[in-house]
């Protein structure tokens, strides 16, 4: 594995991310129309709802942005592609990408809501680190899934049967430690939920490391 | 013939646990007593008139008090106890009794829970845990000898299998033959098919990819019938069909796991695409699915044995006449469905004979 040759991906996802404004443009418009509707429909958010439908808004957002990561580029781009990296390079190139931008992304609803539902979070360093932890996990379970489901005919909807049952784990555990971060829910033991948390990342991206190189042969 | 002598294997064991499964009838238990406390009425009706007579209202279950001679007792502790003075036999499966209860208690202005020991030859034993609670506002004396005077003795367990009187369990325990071999064997079934999707992506072998598929069908039946066991058993146990129970939503996530993969299965044509992807969808699942069935309940409380406090299989919380079924249930459970894959591996095969045949 080459440390440029990953660089260099990511670099290049990143430029076709920007030159092709309408993506990301619509990902991040999505994000932010949802959190309107959100804003206008309910006018006043407890803290457990703000918490729920903030990682509501950032998975089905990711879910649409992510299902494209391997279906964007032609099919003779990926032949080519196949003869400069290794699997292991692209994979961990598209792991990386997919994980700024569910960051980038995470980051932005939960501006937003912010600006516009006020901001319930009392132990920052907390959240922050659960959030930094499940979005690990919920864009390298999207990252493996649109692996996966890329090329079949209906690739969305299977993107969404296919990953939303293996997030749940993470999303789950994440939830409750970001309501333990607004004082919600007491639980003295909440780091080990982050280790779990963690441990369950490791797995997962264990798990596309050994199969990936397998399925990159198609 | 002689290669399927684990399917003859199989079928036998689960008739037999079917069959000793259903018939075994339960030990005697005690339904109910009345009152379930005793006392004066009104705002202070738990609270008990010193050295008062007490009758109550016994429903025993499979219990025979007819022609024996019973005896009860209402037990304190591990020592004191106090044994019913009078004891009127109303008909096989309800008696009456009187206790004359003790004037003082160890501990002063404190609930104490009593229970009640129903005996006779023909029954051995039945106990009713928590029977009656009372509240003495006595002070406690130093000698309890009152509590001593007929200490439970000579209990005799009645002889031949019988299983556990459990209070909210019933007759529904037999359940735990059905409901828990499903989980297991589905468990089982989807280790192995694990295996063959690993051994699929190290050979390239089509025939792996069907026997693992294969697996993965099977498997989600016998989790959906767990399921459905399982929410019968809720519904006479808990209450409902459905309830917020970790164990129970984690599950179910998981079953969605695995009819994705069978959905994904169906939406590629290509043979050897579609044994690749889903190999390497399988291989994945079973990872999401040891957080989900192994780490998330450990979490969270929940009603299933096992968790929060609850009895499981381990130790002394299950008892022996029950391992006598349960045990070969899962092997049989297990054996049947490796059967019906068999069949279903053979049909897949038979088609895809048929298919490259054209």
């Amino acid at each position: 594995m080459n440390l440029s040759h990953v660089l260099a991906i990511i670099k290049k996802d990143i430029d076709i991310e920007l030159r092709q404004k309408y993506a990301i443009g619509g990902t991040f418009l999505f994000a932010i129309t949802s959190a309107y509707i959100i804003y206008k429909s309910f006018g006043e958010l407890k803290a457990m709802e703000w918490n729920i439908l903030v990682w509501v808004i950032v998975l089905y957002a990711g879910l649409n942005a992510i299902v494209k990561s391997f279906i964007q580029e032609r099919k003779e781009t990926y032949l080519y592609y196949y003869s400069l990296f290794g699997p292991l390079e692209v994979i961990v190139a598209k792991l990386i990408y997919n994980y700024l931008f569910t960051l980038f992304l995470s980051f932005t609803v939960i501006g937003v809501f912010s600006v516009l539902l006020g901001n319930p979070i009392i132990d920052v360093s907390l959240f922050m680190k659960a959030l930094l932890l499940g979005a690990l996990g919920i864009s390298s379970v999207f990252t493996f899934v649109s692996s996966v489901s890329g090329s079949s005919s209906s690739s969305s909807t299977m993107m969404s049967i296919l990953s939303l049952p293996l997030v749940l784990p993470s999303v789950l555990i994440m939830e409750r430690t970001t309501a333990v971060a607004m004082r919600l829910i007491n639980d003295s033991e909440i780091y080990e939920d982050l280790v779990i948390l963690g441990g369950i990342d490791l797995l997962l991206i264990g798990m596309i490391i050994l199969i990936f190189p397998g399925l990159w042969k198609e | 013939m002689r290669q399927n002598w684990w399917k003859f294997l199989g079928i036998a064991i689960l008739i037999y646990s079917v069959v000793i499964g259903m018939s075994t009838p339960l030990k005697p238990g005690v339904l109910r007593m009345d009152p379930l406390s005793i006392g004066q009425n009104g705002n202070d009706s738990l609270r008990i008139l010193h050295g008062e007579t007490h009758k109550f209202k016994v429903k025993g279950y499979n219990t025979n008090f007819i022609d024996n001679d019973n005896i009860a007792w209402l037990k304190l502790d591990s020592i004191g106890s106090v044994k019913a003075s009078k004891i009127n036999i109303v008909n096989d499966t309800e008696i009456d009794l009187t206790f004359d209860i003790p004037n003082h208690f160890p501990q002063r202005d404190t609930f104490e829970s009593l229970t009640l020991v129903l005996y006779n030859i023909e029954d051995g034993p039945a106990i009713l845990p928590d029977a009656v609670f009372v509240r003495s506002d006595l002070d406690p004396r130093n000698d309890n000898s009152e509590w001593e005077v007929n200490p439970i003795a000579n209990l005799v367990v009645k002889p031949g299998m019988q299983f556990p009187y459990r209070s909210v369990l019933h007759e529904t325990i037999r359940n735990t033959f059905f409901h828990i071999p499903l989980w297991f064997s589905m468990f089982i079934m989807l280790i192995v098919s694990l295996v063959y999707s690993v051994k699929y992506l190290i050979n390239g072998n089509l025939q792996h990819d069907i026997y693992a598929s294969s697996l993965v069908n099977v498997a989600v039946l016998f989790g959906i019938l767990g399921i459905i066991t399982g929410s019968l058993w809720a519904k006479y146990t808990w209450g409902t069909f459905w309830t917020t129970d970790v164990k129970l939503n984690m599950s179910t996530v998981a079953m969605l796991i695995y009819v994705a993969s069978l959905i994904l299965r169906s939406s590629i044509n290509d043979i050897d695409r579609r044994a690749k992807l889903s190999a390497s969808y399988n291989i994945f699942a079973f990872a999401a699915l040891i957080p989900l069935v192994f780490i998330i309940p450990r979490l969270t409380d929940s009603l299933h044995p096992g968790n929060g406090g609850n009895p499981a299989l381990g130790g002394e919380d299950m008892e022996n006449t029950l391992r006598m079924v349960f045990y070969p249930a899962i092997i049989g459970f297990t054996l049947l469905g490796l059967w019906m894959s068999s069949v279903l591996i053979r049909y897949e095969m038979i088609k895809d004979k048929w298919m490259s045949r054209g």
